[in-house]
């Protein structure tokens, strides 16, 4: 069996009163890519939230690269690698394009490589280097993801959460995005959690997928058995 | 009305107007980091002056070097009040906050008073004046403003041209996006607290170099409010914007007295203080973001 490399067991998460999260288990393997699929509500975000360290997990246990960081402040967490792309992209909209990766590589881990991670990139994202000058927030909502994306790696991360990377974007751009997912698994060996709504999509690049409903997971299995299972997919998901 | 008059009023206009915008700053450092208004602000200005009397009063320190101790002081208080009561407080409701500074700043004011009395004290450090248009340029407001200037000027290049300030203007704009880049955000907190309060203090120096008179424990409520115009003018949050609003504000004072002291039979001083009040509700109901917000 491969080496996993985050370990989420029992999770348990909410906001104030209400519980989100009853008891979340699921792993992302060295090199690997997982998938989270759901309905909206189904605890997504707040999957993310906890495991990044946003919000505190009520119990359960996160275990990362051995290590149990079910507790560290999320500065702590990006400083190990275990890095989040949220929700809502939360650029720093009045700083310039390449001021949003400088500040990307904020940790140790990025500062120590802060040149070579700006040329990846700048190479990755072709369009990022051509708008450097220009404010975050008068980019385009695909250029805007994949600044958020760009800003991420920036802090070297080995493993990358991405929360709907594709929302709101143009179904073409999407599939672009996913596709420079799959493409940086392969050149910078990273291992990619990924909560997406574009299901065929992150099913054809995720090596193992959860379906998860009202905070728990009803599903889980390697994309090509959990395809056969469409009919029980959809009736999750509610399409 | 005479050209000495004019030129008076714009020449101490201006000055106080730089001062004021000092007095400032610190309330936009705080709102715009952790989005707390500190109704204590005034206080903190008070023991400011109250450093510079002392020191320079009893010590015989000159009183550009009490700044320097006021820097200190305010950073001393920062952290014991941020420590104490703000961070337990940064995201409990509005109120709360209010609550907290406000008692803070009674505190402060009651702890001067029980040591010094509420006499109203001032002292005199002479440099001497020209003598332009018929107006007296007294060299020690020209030196309080100039101090007050580069206070302004240092804070600013803290936080637009170092890695802190970097930290700081990222929380500003996205609290979350900081958190996913590594910036441990309390940590932000407290130092952005804690520069507010130190620059704060430091201006109740400038200021007590500028006016040498009035000082007493609560000379401080004055500036709150007058702040709080300033602070909404320029844009909460806005330290640019501070500044401008500051001078513009001081000019507006000085010229609104200036007005009203043509007119017989009122007082002009005490107008003066309402007009400023007229003057935030007027942004208020306007240009709510302040005026030099896109």
């Amino acid at each position: 069996m491969t080496k996993q490399l985050l370990v989420v067991e029992n999770l348990e998460a909410g906001y104030g009163e209400m519980q989100v999260l009853w008891g979340i288990s699921l792993s992302v393997a060295e090199r690997g890519i997982s998938a989270v699929l759901g309905p909206n509500g189904a605890g997504k975000t707040t999957l993310l939230r906890a495991v990044a360290g946003i919000i505190r997990p009520w119990s359960g246990r996160i275990t990362f690269s051995g290590e149990d960081v079910t507790l560290s402040p999320p500065h702590v967490k990006v400083g190990k690698g275990l890095v989040l792309v949220p929700e809502g992209r939360h650029l720093f909209p009045e700083l310039s394009v390449e001021e949003n990766l400088l500040l990307g590589a904020y940790t140790k881990l990025g500062r120590y490589n802060l040149e070579e991670s700006l040329d990846l990139v700048y190479s990755v994202f072709p369009r990022l280097k051509e708008r450097r000058e220009q404010r975050a927030g008068t980019l385009s909502g695909g250029e805007q993801q994949m600044l958020a994306i760009g800003r991420a790696l920036m802090a070297r991360p080995t493993l990358l959460m991405l929360d709907e990377p594709s929302q709101g974007l143009a179904p073409k751009i999407a599939i672009e995005i996913l596709d420079i997912l799959q493409r940086l698994r392969g050149e910078w060996g990273l291992s990619i959690l990924l909560v997406e709504q574009n299901i065929v999509k992150s099913l054809e690049i995720a090596d193992y997928a959860y379906v998860i409903e009202q905070g728990r997971v009803v599903l889980e299995g390697e994309p090509e058995e959990l395809s056969k299972k469409g009919d029980l997919i959809k009736a999750y998901l509610g399409i | 009305m005479e050209v000495g008059q004019i030129f008076a009023t714009i020449l101490y206009g201006t000055l106080i107007g730089v001062i004021y915008g000092v007095a400032t700053v610190g309330l936009n450092v705080i709102f715009g980091v952790l989005r707390i208004v500190n109704v204590g602000h005034g206080a903190f200005i008070m023991v400011g002056a109250y450093t510079t009397l002392v020191l320079y009063g009893s010590l015989g320190v000159p009183p550009p070097i009490t700044i320097a101790a006021s820097i200190l002081l305010g950073a001393v208080l920062g952290l014991i009040t941020y420590y104490l009561v703000i961070k337990h407080l940064v995201d409990a409701p509005e109120l709360a906050t209010l609550i907290a500074t406000f008692a803070i700043g009674i505190l402060l004011q009651e702890t001067v008073k029980a040591i010094y009395g509420s006499d109203t004290r001032g002292f005199s450090w002479n440099l001497g004046f020209a003598e332009v248009l018929n107006v007296n340029i007294v060299y020690s407001r020209l030196a309080a403003a100039l101090l007050g200037l580069l206070l302004l000027i240092a804070l600013y290049a803290l936080i637009y041209r170092t890695k802190l300030g970097l930290a700081m203007r990222a929380v500003v704009q996205d609290k979350e996006g900081a958190m996913v880049v590594g910036i441990n955000v309390d940590r932000i907190y407290a130092l952005s607290y804690t520069l507010g309060i130190m620059i704060t203090v430091a201006s109740g120096s400038v200021l007590a170099i500028y006016l040498q008179s009035g000082i007493h424990p609560y000379m401080g409520e004055i500036y709150t409010l007058k702040g709080f115009v300033i602070a909404v003018m320029g844009g909460l949050g806005s330290i640019i914007g501070a500044f401008v609003a500051g001078v513009l504000f001081g000019l507006f004072e000085n010229a609104s007295y200036l007005i009203l002291s043509q007119i017989e039979g009122i007082q002009p001083l005490v107008l003066t203080r309402s007009i400023a009040f007229l003057l935030l509700l007027t942004i208020l109901l306007l240009k709510p973001t302040g005026l030099f917000r896109r």
